[in-house]
């Protein structure tokens, strides 16, 4: 319980030095990047628009310190202002139309990558010198080397273009409407595929790589020795006794290696101009809509420190160690 | 641990530097590993070693080449480039032709002049951001890790916090907020790169601020700066190589990303800018295949090129990691048991006319185990022949690697590669266990022969309850339900004296000498008819070596096992056996009844061992061992010099 508490704590101030940096980067940019944006867009900006922008980059005259309160206190009661390149629809109502599609091509591509590639690592690291440990490595790091919005492009192009497969663009038919019938699933489901292939195959050769070599060293501890010479069968030794203890630092590491995926998602969604976040905070920014670029980014944080959070009670759950200390 | 540890210990003592024979009864220090740097020195050669591995490497030669190769393309960019990049032609989106080599862009730029030039830029950004961020990485771990306490705390805190903040997001925003250039990429690359660097530096540091030369360093008088950057930094070099690979990864890789998405100077050419480019003009929506493939490539191959050479750096430090190359036909799974097939009965056994004994429950002969290393074998045990019978107790005496966890690793078939049973056989109640395929192998470990192991805690699952590891037992060698396992389970741990409540707690919640208890009640679950005891009492505090050892012999009168006994305390086996075997270099040297031991050693290792420890009774007397620089070469075969008295021949005549 102290640990999670503990971590809880740490996330916290996490998300407060992110919210934070938020504050001070529009106010202590060089370049000014505040005159800059009403420079060029002052000309189509309502009134209201540039009230509100004004509030929120501290041009209106207030102390630094009353500024940052109402800041920390708005965003923590959700209140991110709204968006300029889509007024007058508040940032949060832009975010919560569109986090949904993030999670699920991420969260798909995810699941996928990590239990497969854990899954190769765990076969790779038992039948040491064997096709999955010594020829699929190579192959997999090559691949992984690509950028993702490359495989990306090049899978648009080759299936989508080119042969035809799967549709270009979107995360469903331009006509068709959002709902839970049979059509519009599997219509989602054939727009998620090429994007969610591409994430996998970038990522899952560092998956694999970090499990087969933390099986490595597992497999040389005591307690897979006796377990050998306690007569198990194969499957159990390499499941319930290694791989089981494999898994921990692969749990912990999950947290970090979220920030990566997340960032494959985001340019992911702009080549297929898949409607999540991702591409949406590269339309921010190409529109110069700072509140929305800054809700976007305090969103995923948000949600890399939640994810983070729900990884540290897992592992609570899976290392029996920590659950007592 | 042990496997390893028996590996280290027998090439230490075959080689003559890790063991010294009249000091025989080192307690469990043969985990320290036999090439540990001592000195700077020593180190020195350590870090040349490393680069002389590191070049030998195949992985690591790829990638250097790759490279070198691209190293060469982006200086020589103004030679080899056939015209200048940013020249707008209206040929536009041509196909590959003798004229254009790789086509043109929707511009008409010339793809292979733009390849070769972005090189330039790509390479800089990413090399520069790798050796920036691990600087700042460096300096932020040894700092943390050499003054500990508030600084570590804020360090880390900070590295904690940049470590999870999304990198590409907070790029982007970053990004938006800085005047666009190139500068504004390296910047905003060094401020999310560096935190990996440092955290993974500085648990590094930390481990190595705990080895004993930096406390020699420390009381010597030396300042923090010196010891940090002389005598902590040059041991952390490859991590550091490592580190600095993977952040040019991640600023190649990011350049890219961010110039893709047009945050950068989409003026200056890069790789990042021309497939931004590739994509505005819509380049593969025409079939314009040309001005996306080339700059794409080259960066997965700089990207792989990198990793490869970041692999070979993992692969020198920790060599468990390279693949095996296999020796037999198929792959080498663990549990099998390593037996080169050609591994027969040769030899005859000093005891096999001993009359006594008509069918031992085990039967050693000719026992040859080889640790194959890439550039030398060496023998872990050497022709080794003894019997076990019904019930006795057999100790096996010597000092730290002279081969006796080998021996007890390969009656059970436990050993792994490089060890490998090269001779011999060991036969159990008459049946040949090194002839048995893996499913007779499974059925007769734990159910014929269980094995107490020296360390509890390791030969515990950490995850698992101790209830569930001995209800596998069960569930694995009879048909019997998970309710009536865990009732036999509690059972099980009250023949310990341990409560039955104790079935639902984990290793780390367990004493010591409890959890030992438990691997003992463990070992008798199936009642085997040997059970292997491996130095059971060595990481054992004295009054808890007594309870176990009470305890065995206690379990022994009830179930009537016989044991092989492997301990370094030579009286406690005495005490313990029926009869002793001692082991030198691999060799048994002597092999008799334990009271002929005691009383009369006939071998002078033998001899030594036996005056190595004072008697706790009586006058004080001289203890002596073998003289300094004492080896013994070529051990002949055992001769029996009295009934049941063997000794292998040698030149001095040691009294009694």
């Amino acid at each position: 319980m102290r640990f999670v508490l503990r971590r809880l704590g740490f996330y916290l101030l996490a998300f407060w030095v992110s919210v934070t940096l938020n504050f001070l980067l529009p106010r202590f940019m060089p370049g000014d990047p505040v005159s800059r944006m009403f420079a060029r867009s002052q000309s189509r900006m309502t009134p209201e628009q540039i009230t509100q922008l004004r509030h929120l980059f501290g041009l209106d005259d207030r102390p630094l310190w009353q500024q940052y309160l109402d800041y920390l206190g708005n965003v923590f009661t959700g209140e991110m202002g709204v968006s300029i390149s889509r007024f007058p629809t508040p940032v949060v109502e832009v975010i919560a139309g569109q986090i949904g599609w993030t999670v699920l091509l991420g969260g798909t591509a995810l699941l996928i990558a990590v239990v497969i590639g854990n899954l190769l690592g765990i076969l790779a690291a038992w039948r040491r010198g064997g096709f999955l440990d010594s020829m699929l490595p190579p192959v997999l790091v090559f691949v992984g080397s690509f950028p993702y919005f490359w495989l990306a492009m090049g899978a648009l192009y080759l299936f989508g273009v080119a042969l035809g497969w799967f549709p270009l663009r979107h995360a469903f038919s331009a006509g068709s409407s959002p709902d839970w019938t049979g059509p519009f699933v599997s219509d989602v489901a054939m727009h998620l595929v090429l994007p969610a292939v591409t994430i996998v195959v970038v990522s899952i050769g560092g998956w694999m790589l970090a499990m087969r070599n933390t099986m490595i060293a597992t497999n040389a501890e005591d307690y897979i020795v006796m377990a050998e010479a306690k007569g198990l069968r194969p499957g159990r030794i390499m499941f319930r006794y290694a791989a089981r203890n494999a898994m921990l630092p692969a749990v912990t590491s999950f947290g970090m290696s979220l920030g990566f995926v997340v960032g494959g998602a985001l340019l992911t969604e702009v080549v297929f101009a898949y409607p999540g976040v991702g591409y949406q905070l590269l339309a921010a920014v190409q529109g110069l809509d700072y509140p929305l670029m800054q809700g976007i980014f305090l969103t995923i944080t948000a949600a890399v420190l939640l994810v983070n959070f729900l990884v540290d009670i897992v592992y609570v759950r899976l290392d029996p160690r920590v659950r007592v200390s | 641990m042990s496997v390893t540890e028996s590996t280290s210990a027998s090439l230490g003592a075959a080689s003559g530097a890790g063991s010294r024979p009249n000091a025989p009864l080192e307690l469990a220090s043969d985990a320290t590993a036999p090439t540990a740097p001592t000195g700077p020195s020593g180190r020195t050669a350590q870090r040349r070693g490393f680069l002389r591995s590191l070049l030998r490497n195949r992985k690591a030669t790829v990638g250097v080449g790759i490279l070198i190769l691209f190293g060469a393309l982006a200086l020589l960019a103004p030679l080899l480039a056939p015209e200048d990049p940013t020249v707008i032609t209206s040929a536009g989106s041509q196909a590959p032709s003798a004229e254009h080599l790789l086509g043109t862009t929707a511009k008409g730029q010339d793809v292979l002049a733009l390849t070769l030039w972005g090189a330039r830029s790509s390479l800089a950004v990413g090399f520069l951001v790798g050796i920036a961020a691990t600087l700042v990485g460096v300096t932020v771990g040894l700092a943390a890790a050499y003054f500990g306490k508030v600084t570590d705390d804020v360090l880390s805190l900070v590295t904690n916090v940049f470590l999870l903040l999304p990198g590409l997001p907070l790029l982007v925003v970053l990004a938006a907020f800085l005047p666009p250039g190139t500068g504004t990429v390296v910047v905003v690359l060094i401020v999310t790169g560096w935190a990996g660097a440092a955290r993974v530096l500085r648990s590094l540091a930390l481990s190595i601020r705990a080895k004993d030369f930096v406390a020699a360093a420390t009381v010597t008088g030396e300042g923090s700066g010196w010891i940090m950057f002389r005598e902590i930094l040059p041991n952390m070099a490859s991590i550091v190589m490592s580190t600095f690979l993977g952040v040019v990864i991640f600023g190649i890789g990011s350049q890219a990303g961010l110039e893709f998405l047009g945050l950068g100077d989409v003026s200056v050419v890069s790789w990042g800018t021309n497939l931004y480019w590739a994509s505005n003009d819509g380049a593969l929506m025409i079939g314009a295949w040309w001005a996306f493939l080339p700059s794409g490539l080259c960066i997965a191959l700089v990207a792989f090129a990198l990793a490869l050479l970041n692999y070979a750096v993992d692969e020198v430090t920790n060599p468990r990691l390279r693949v095996p190359r296999r020796r037999r036909a198929g792959v080498h799974a663990p549990g099998g048991g390593t037996v080169v097939a050609g591994a027969a009965e040769t030899g005859t056994s000093p005891e096999s006319e001993d009359g006594h004994r008509e069918t031992p429950v085990l039967e050693v002969r000719d026992l040859t185990v080889e640790y194959r290393g890439e550039n030398r074998t060496v023998v872990g045990a050497d022709r080794v022949s003894f019997t076990i019978g019904e019930g006795e107790v057999f100790g096996l005496a010597g000092e730290s690697g002279c081969g006796k966890s080998t021996v007890a690793h390969a009656i059970m078939r436990l050993l792994r590669e490089p060890a490998v049973i090269t001779e011999g056989s060991v036969r159990f109640c008459g049946r040949d266990v090194l002839a048995m395929s893996d499913d007779e192998l499974r059925s007769f470990r734990w159910r014929d022969v269980a094995m107490v192991f020296q360390s509890a805690m390791n030969s515990l699952n950490p995850v698992m309850t101790i209830g569930d590891q001995i209800v596998d037992v069960f569930t694995t060698h009879e048909r019997v339900s998970r309710t009536e396992a865990w009732r036999r389970a509690g059972d099980l741990l009250e023949l310990v004296k341990i409560e039955r409540s104790r079935l639902r707690s984990y290793p780390h919640q367990l004493s010591g000498g409890m959890r030992q208890r438990v691997v003992i009640a463990m070992a008798v679950a199936l009642r085997p008819r040997l059970l292997i005891m491996d130095e059971p009492t060595t990481a054992l505090d004295v009054v808890v070596q007594q309870e176990i050892i009470a305890q065995i012999a206690d379990l022994r009168r009830e179930l009537g096992f016989a044991v092989l006994f492997i301990t370094h305390d030579i009286s406690l086996m005495i005490e313990l056996s029926d009869r002793m075997g001692v082991m030198y270099g691999g060799r048994f040297v002597e092999s008799a009844p334990a009271g002929t031991i005691l009383t009369d050693p006939r071998h002078p290792y033998t001899h030594a061992l036996m005056n190595a420890f004072p008697p706790l009774t009586g006058p004080r007397t001289e203890l002596s061992g073998l003289a300094d620089g004492v080896r013994f070469t070529d051990i002949g075969d055992l001769v029996e010099v009295a009934s049941g008295h063997w000794v292998a021949p040698h030149d001095e005549e040691v009294r009694a």
